[in-house]
């Protein structure tokens, strides 16, 4: 009984809010149909737990107009474990971040790929999230050009 | 091992959680609820058999209704967990965390049923003994590392 | 009215917390996070796991031999320990999001519930449970304590699962 009441709770809490995205793995967040480059500057990191974002500048092809760009990697611990750190992204550094979109639209990408001004790039994904790239090791097998620019 | 993961993801199960925006979110709730009636029972009984509360109770007593308990969380856990897993399985199946996990999780539940049990029927006997004290050490540490293991898959 | 005043200067402090050395190094830290957030999480067990313990053996379902007063002395203890280790560890993840958690509906909502918890505990400890002498060998408690149990399960059901739910907004 008590049971019941407790998952109608959960129902309620969880339904009655409209999350954005289910926060677990690639397939249930974003879209791995919609790959994406981002070329553009760097405008803001949070290097923060449980998910860091960094933020981009880029120029959208079809209009001209500059739009900012939400890229989500893993928290600061698994980061580290893949040779970054907090200072390797400054503001206004150019980078490219190869993602997928989020599937609700939004201006989000999942960054499976971000290259830095010096060259070095990063695999962004989990071993075995069955997101592109995934080879179930925590590099990656994301070639250094992916294919579709951004649309 | 990896096919069985592999076909786990494939599966219709597998399929409804990658695609449902709330399945996953309202799985995982109820495996922490779960979570948190497995930990109450492990810790009352353990804790009996430590000699800190329930002095006075029966082992058997105690044993007798928390142990219903136990296994029904303990089958909850279970299915939601596999729920989840079908969500990500190659990750689960590549993640340290999750092999952890599931090892403890096994010698955990192997334990419960054997040395765990023989305990606390002798407790009531033989009263507190060194051995009972070290086998509900046993049972915590390693109920407590299977918590730590599935906190880890998140993080690593 | 008061709340015109009240909420921009919450959310200042929140503020505060959130730019705070702390709070920084939490939020950005590779391991205590984690560490934090793990030990935050399996604090339930201790909470509300063991005072489910205390709610079912009231609500006549497990422990029926037992008095009640045995149960409440053995248990509670764990349950006010666990809830040391839960506000605690809850405290320093607050202060590393605080200025997230301001307008997160899940965290307002969780720490509503946990008011109301408090109240439903301080209700039965001042009314039925003073005279639980005249009623704990019983299987099941009188309505009133029954009543608190559930409250208390669902509550505290409640608030793990908004606990969980801070991440989705």
């Amino acid at each position: 009984m008590k049971r019941v009441f407790a998952f109608l709770l959960a129902g309620a809490l969880v339904i009655g809010s409209t999350p954005a995205f289910a926060h677990h793995s690639f397939a249930a967040e974003f879209d791995g149909n919609k790959p994406v480059r981002l070329v553009g500057k760097l405008t803001r990191v949070e290097w923060t737990n449980p998910h860091s974002y960094f933020y981009v500048d880029i120029v959208n092809p079809k209009t001209g107009a500059t739009e900012n760009w939400g890229c989500e990697g893993a928290g600061p611990g698994a980061l580290s474990r893949r040779g970054w750190k907090k200072g390797d992204l400054k503001i206004g550094d150019a980078v490219v971040v190869d993602g997928y979109r989020a599937k609700d639209g939004s201006h989000l990408i999942d960054a499976r790929r971000v290259t830095l001004p010096d060259g070095r790039s990063i695999y962004g994904g989990s071993p075995g999230d069955g997101g592109p790239g995934d080879n179930g090791t925590d590099q990656g097998n994301l070639p250094n050009t992916t294919g579709a620019k951004k649309n | 091992m990896q096919p069985l993961f592999i076909a786990l993801g494939h599966s219709a199960l597998g399929h409804y959680m990658q695609t449902s925006v709330w399945g996953f979110a309202v799985v995982e709730a109820i495996h922490l609820l779960a979570l948190a009636v497995l930990g109450g029972s492990v810790l009352v009984v353990d804790l009996r058999l430590l000699g800190v509360i329930f002095r006075k109770e029966s082992t058997r007593t105690l044993d007798r209704d928390l142990s219903r308990l136990l296994l029904g969380s303990l089958v909850i856990l279970i299915l939601t967990g596999i729920a989840m897993v079908s969500e990500e399985a190659l990750k689960c199946y590549f993640s340290p965390a999750f092999r952890w996990k599931m090892t403890l999780l096994a010698v955990a539940v192997l334990f419960y049923f054997t040395i765990h049990r023989h305990a606390l029927l002798r407790a009531d006997i033989n009263g507190l003994t060194a051995w009972s004290r070290i086998a509900a050490a046993i049972s915590m540490g390693l109920w407590l590392g299977v918590g730590v293991a599935g906190r880890a898959i998140g993080f690593l | 009215m008061a709340a015109i005043v009240f909420e921009p200067f919450l959310q200042h402090v929140c503020q505060l917390f959130y730019d705070s050395q702390i709070g920084t190094t939490i939020r950005e830290s590779d391991n205590a996070f984690p560490i934090i957030e793990s030990v935050h999480v399996l604090s339930i067990t201790l909470v509300a796991g063991t005072i489910a313990v205390l709610d079912l053996r009231m609500l006549g379902a497990i422990l029926r031999s037992t008095p009640v007063r045995r149960v409440a002395g053995s248990v509670l203890p764990l349950t006010w320990s666990g809830f040391v280790v839960s506000f605690v560890s809850g405290f320093l993840l607050f202060w590393s999001e605080a200025a997230k958690n301001y307008g997160n509906p899940a965290f307002r909502i969780k720490l509503v519930l946990l008011i109301l918890a408090g109240l439903n505990s301080l209700i039965f400890h001042t009314g039925i449970y003073r005279s639980a002498r005249e009623w704990e060998l019983a299987a099941a408690a009188p309505w009133r304590a029954r009543v608190a149990a559930i409250v208390s399960l669902t509550l505290w059901s409640g608030i793990i699962v908004a606990g969980r739910a801070i991440a989705y907004f």
